[in-house]
């Protein structure tokens, strides 16, 4: 490894050792400050780092990363979520009496992993990056360790990702067993992928569940909704968006290089995991009453549409996923960190009946939380819909007719649903006992959670009305993935 | 100074957005400020704007500033981008100067109304969407203000929401207006597949090269176009919803139905007048509707007794006029009508809201009288409106644009001379019914009594209008004039830039004077008659009025020769009846299986979230399993 791989290699190595120097200045100083700044600020400068590592793209480092526009945009998106996860972690852990220093550890940790999976091109990358931010997460969800859902959350996160890296393990051992090569792009050249043989398909299958896993889609979804209740909401958030863009933009990288799109056997697959999840994870959320589980239907929705921009492949398809992704991180962001702002010592605001009419009471949390709602459902001016609409160009560019159908289907449920949050807001206060004292008393959303909420929601605005430099952007970076 | 262009919109929006945020907490004077104050800004802007085009044009007369780029989709690139050329000077030059006349005014006119800040907000918004209308320089955009306007004008007529019938006049007005914008919605697609383009100057262009003169294609697109013009400026068949747009209050009526938006239909087809010309039928068919609404709403405009609701229909008669110029390729004359048109149906209108506020809100032109003593300021004003609305000649601005127009449609190459008949018997009329206004509601016994006087903001504004109700029109003479060495023709010549002239065949000058004799005898007489039939001898009218025929007209009149109930009977009664028949129809059925079908799924996948380990990890290998399955059979 010479000093042009060590720079490149840079926004890699700055929260890797930060988390060290973290778990060594927790030992000396617990105060919390410390480390949410510690811990912003090492996120901030491996950010700006990776412009200096933009310098020498792309660049293969070691047969495990290639750092190149595409990772560089995944890896900046992964530690923007960071940033923001952190700053409404300190809110939340400052007001809870517990351990707060080994938090950001595992939260840097797990960005960490994170950044490995979008910068991966080797298997061992990728299970690397993959075991880093499981193990992190596993430790996050179960954080409030005197909190039964969480507990359990944890466990059962532990033991569901534990048996699907399994099948991720075999499914990579097969496809080494037929190709002889672990390396994306010595798979990629040279034919090594071959006319597919039953022992190949059954393998990318099987990766296929590792990754669905994670991803959370139909049928591999079922733990989605226990997890984001029990853990705390920053961590749901976390899970939401940066564990599932990562392995996005992972599996994107690993599509497009070996052209997976030419296997009816893994096409089909594929196809039918999205329709799955776009049916099933919208009627899920249906008649649901916890906001923590709505969003984790909802996000298992996402990831299906997202899965139609993926069969679509081309050049659209993967501006699709990229300009998809970062509005679905705004809002996600946005949406948990209305829930992880109103949280109480008592519980998360989790209960939708809590939040009638809040509309009356606090407009401008409101207003959030309605803007956030309606760029999940895809209507205009919101970045969601001109996340949706590429996502819809892509498809109909590919006349993928039967899963855009399904999309339209999928969007339509979901509007029931996110609207149905927005009549609570604006919904009648109940009379009677107690007078209006509706949504959450005496919980002030403070200076952080004001700027931060403003700030998503304007971007979340700005992507909306204004797309063209983040499409520059993509343009420049994502989309430029295959040569 | 151009680049400031997009600050004019801006500026209303600002206010809009201001005042919709924090109008509550606003005092009065606070929200009228703002809501007045940007208006005004604008206004000067708008003028200092004017200057500089007028003293130093652009290149090309006309200069076009691309804000950004609103999305880009495999050729589909709208830019918000506007254009400022001769016309959409003019155009702005009366909105927001008439405009903020008419918000100086409300000013005092709405003061305490529950809602004031709500008025000033719609008010701004809706300077904003008419000037985004105007300035537009791609379909889409001027779309966008379009149905913007749409919009502020449903909510203006129902400010007062809580009388159901205003409700139901705003309603009725959104409809109406809406038949004619998705036609307009039908052209704007029809002209993106074939032509590719939204930017109206190269649609105009591509227009010429693709489709040809008198081709299929163009007719279809300009008849489209022409039903948004329809629906937006009030012209038959879709006349109907202006005059019970009158439920708004009186600023709003002189605003947006009377000065702007209605006017909106004549800009657009004046934008497009390059497919209009490629489309000679459809030319036809402007100018016929043109005169059979001036016509028609003449009569109607007769026989109301409610003030607001005969200057509604004098409205729609003008507009027919604009039409009428428009459908002979008189384009000038039509946008130097509008401007007239601007001026003294404003003040007409304002004036008759200084009125009705004085007299406790009786809009019953039969329950007044006499107010020419107790308010003189409003008496002389409005009488100058009237005077201009009936063209009385050389002193007021409303005689040489209908002199124009008319003079237009006598020589025209597409003109004839029964429109020019149309057009000058439309002129009779109007004297007549505009000095029936006057003479019912200023002359004769007072009836009522009037409280009070209007207040300073209210006479500003009718003085400045009235000023420019005599003088407007002399920025372009008529060609007659030229023999007496008054070769005026700065309008005309100043619009040249963007809408060209018209093509006409000269007249003799004895036909001309003749002619002109004409008119000047009918419009002359109309005052005459009118002041024959309702101060001198106002027995007359009641004898022909009570006459079975009499009668039976009158009613017609009234009535808007009844296109409400024919309407109504063959649209509305249907729709409603098989709305009711078929309240559990068939075509509900699939929809409310589908919920059905939603909430019992939704029952059925919940029971898989049964929060159990192992049959979670059953569902991991259940989908491995399947997966390997689909490996197996492919």
């Amino acid at each position: 490894m010479n000093s042009a791989d060590f720079i490149a290699l840079l926004p890699l190595i700055v929260p890797a050792l930060a988390s060290v120097v973290l778990l060594l200045l927790i030992t000396f100083s617990r105060s919390h400050a410390v480390s949410v700044l510690f811990t912003l600020g090492s996120l901030l400068l491996s950010f700006l780092l990776l412009f200096v590592a933009g310098g020498g793209t792309p660049r293969r480092v070691t047969p495990l990363f290639i750092m190149d526009a595409y990772s560089l945009f995944f890896i900046g998106l992964l530690f923007i979520a960071g940033i923001v996860v952190a700053v409404m972690s300190s809110r939340y852990l400052g007001e809870r009496s517990m351990e707060r220093g080994e938090y950001y550890v595992l939260l840097l940790l797990a960005t960490l992993g994170a950044s490995v999976l979008a910068a991966g091109s080797h298997f061992a990358s990728f299970f690397a990056g993959l075991e880093i931010l499981s193990v992190s997460l596993y430790t996050l969800i179960a954080y409030r360790r005197n909190d039964d859902r969480g507990n359990e959350a944890g466990l059962k996160y532990l033991i569901l990702a534990a048996a699907s890296s399994s099948f991720l393990l075999f499914g990579m051992a097969l496809v080494y067993a037929q190709t002889g090569s672990m390396d994306f792009f010595q798979l990629a050249e040279g034919g090594r992928v071959p006319d597919l043989t039953v022992v190949l398909s059954a393998g990318l299958l099987l990766i296929t569940v590792g990754v669905g896993f994670k991803l959370a889609v139909v049928p591999f979804h079922l733990w989605t909704p226990d997890v984001y209740e029990g853990a705390p909401a920053p961590v749901a958030a976390f899970i939401a968006t940066s564990s599932k863009g990562a392995i996005f933009a992972l599996l994107m990288r690993y599509f497009s290089l070996m052209d997976l799109q030419r296997f009816p056997a893994v096409w089909y697959g594929i196809a039918g995991i999205a329709v799955a999840s776009m049916l099933i994870g919208n009627l899920l959320a249906l008649r649901q009453n916890n906001l923590k589980r709505i969003l984790a239907y909802s996000s298992i929705a996402h990831m299906g549409y997202l899965l139609v921009a993926v069969l679509a492949g081309g050049t659209v398809a993967k501006t699709a996923v990229g300009y998809y992704l970062a509005a679905y991180f705004a809002t996600m962001l946005g949406a948990f960190g209305v829930i992880a702002f109103l949280s109480g010592e008592e519980g998360d605001a989790e209960n939708l009946e809590a939040y009638r009419g809040m509309a009356w009471s606090r407009p401008w949390t409101a207003g959030v939380f309605v803007a956030m709602l309606l760029s999940l459902a895809g209507i205009p001016l919101t970045a969601g819909f001109i996340g949706k609409f590429y996502v819809v160009a892509a498809g109909a560019g590919a006349a993928l007719w039967i899963p855009l159908i399904v999309l339209v289907a999928g969007s339509t449920i979901g509007l029931y649903y996110y609207l149905r949050i927005v009549a609570v807001l604006y919904g009648r206060v109940p009379e009677g006992e107690g007078g209006a004292v509706t949504g959450f008393p005496g919980r002030v959303l403070g200076m952080t959670g004001g700027i931060l909420l403003t700030v998503l929601t304007f971007a979340l605005l700005w992507l909306g009305v204004y797309p063209a430099p983040l499409i520059r952007i993509l343009q420049a970076t994502v989309a430029r993935l295959v040569p | 100074m151009r680049e400031a262009l997009w600050v004019i919109p801006t500026l209303s929006y600002l206010g809009f957005v201001v005042l919709a945020l924090y109008g509550r907490g606003l005092t009065p004077s606070r929200a009228a400020v703002v809501g007045v104050g940007t208006v005004g800004i604008s206004a000067l802007l708008v003028l200092a704007l004017a200057i500089e085009f007028m003293t130093s044009p652009p290149p090309g007369h006309a200069y076009v500033q691309v804000l950004w780029q609103w999305m880009e989709v495999e050729g589909f690139r709208p830019p918000v981008s506007l254009r400022l050329d001769a016309l959409s000077v003019i155009m702005m030059l009366v909105i927001t100067g008439v405009g903020f006349l008419i918000h100086l005014y409300s000013a005092e006119f709405m003061r305490g109304e529950e809602g004031y800040s709500r008025f000033f907000a719609y008010m701004n918004l809706f300077v904003g969407s008419m000037l985004v209308l105007v300035l537009a320089d791609n379909l889409l955009l001027l779309y966008l203000g379009w149905e913007g306007v749409g919009l502020c004008s449903y909510l203006l007529i129902g400010f007062w929401y809580r009388d159901p019938e205003n409700g139901y006049a705003a309603r009725k007005a959104f409809v109406v207006t809406r038949v004619g914008d998705t036609a307009f919605a039908i052209a704007l697609f029809l002209i993106f597949t074939h032509l590719g383009t939204l930017d109206i100057q190269e649609a105009m262009q591509q227009a010429g090269r693709t489709w040809g003169a008198d081709s299929g294609m163009a007719i279809a697109a300009a008849a489209l176009l022409l039903g948004g013009a329809v629906g937006k400026s009030a012209q038959l068949p879709l006349q109907v919803w202006l005059p019970d747009a009158m439920a708004g209050p009186t600023p709003v009526s002189a605003l947006i139905h009377a000065a702007t938006m209605v006017t909106a239909g004549v800009y657009l087809i004046a934008r497009t007048h390059v497919l209009f010309a490629l489309a000679p039928p459809v030319m036809l068919a402007v100018a016929v509707i043109g005169a059979a609404t001036l016509l028609l709403a003449g009569f109607s405009a007769l026989t109301q007794w409610d003030i607001k609701r005969a200057l509604a229909y004098s409205t729609i008669s003008q507009i027919g006029y604009m039409f009428l110029a428009l459908g002979v390729g008189a384009w000038s004359a039509a946008l130097f009508h509008f401007m007239t048109h601007a001026f003294f149906k404003a003040l007409l209108f304002l004036g008759a809201g200084a009125v009705i506020m004085n007299l406790h809100h009786e809009h019953d032109m039969g329950k007044m009288g006499g107010l020419r003593t107790q308010l003189p300021l409003t008496f002389w004003t409005f009488l100058i409106g009237a005077s201009s609305l009936s063209a009385l000649p050389v002193v007021t601005a409303g005689f040489y644009s209908k002199d124009l127009i008319l003079h237009n449609v006598g020589t025209s190459e597409s003109g004839s001379l029964w429109l020019w008949g149309a057009g000058v018997l439309g002129a009779f009329l109007t004297s007549l019914y505009s000095f029936r206004m006057v003479f019912l509601t200023f002359f004769g016994e007072a009836k009522g009594k009037a409280s009070g006087k209007p207040g300073p903001l209210i006479r500003i504004p009718l003085v400045v209008l009235a000023f420019f109700s005599l003088v407007a029109g002399l920025v372009e003479m008529p060609s007659l004039f030229a023999y007496a060495g008054l070769d005026v023709h700065l309008f005309t010549r100043f619009l040249q830039t963007t809408l060209p002239g018209i093509t006409a065949s000269p007249l003799p000058l004895s036909v001309e004077i003749g002619r002109e004799l004409i008119i000047e005898a009918l419009q002359l007489g109309g005052i005459l008659l009118a002041y024959m039939l309702f101060l001198y001898k106002p027995g007359i009218a009641g004898v022909v009025a009570r006459t079975p025929w009499g009668e039976a007209l009158q009613r017609l009149w009234r009535s808007g020769w009844g296109f409400d109930r024919v309407y109504s009977v063959f649209f509305i009664r249907p729709f409603v009846w098989i709305a009711r028949v078929n309240r559990e129809d068939a075509v509900d059925l699939p929809y409310v299986g589908m919920i059905w079908a939603g909430f019992k799924a939704n029952r059925f996948l919940s029971r898989t979230q049964s929060g159990k380990v192992r049959w979670y990890a059953a569902g991991i290998g259940l989908g491995a399993l399947v997966l390997l399955g689909i490996v197996v059979l492919l």
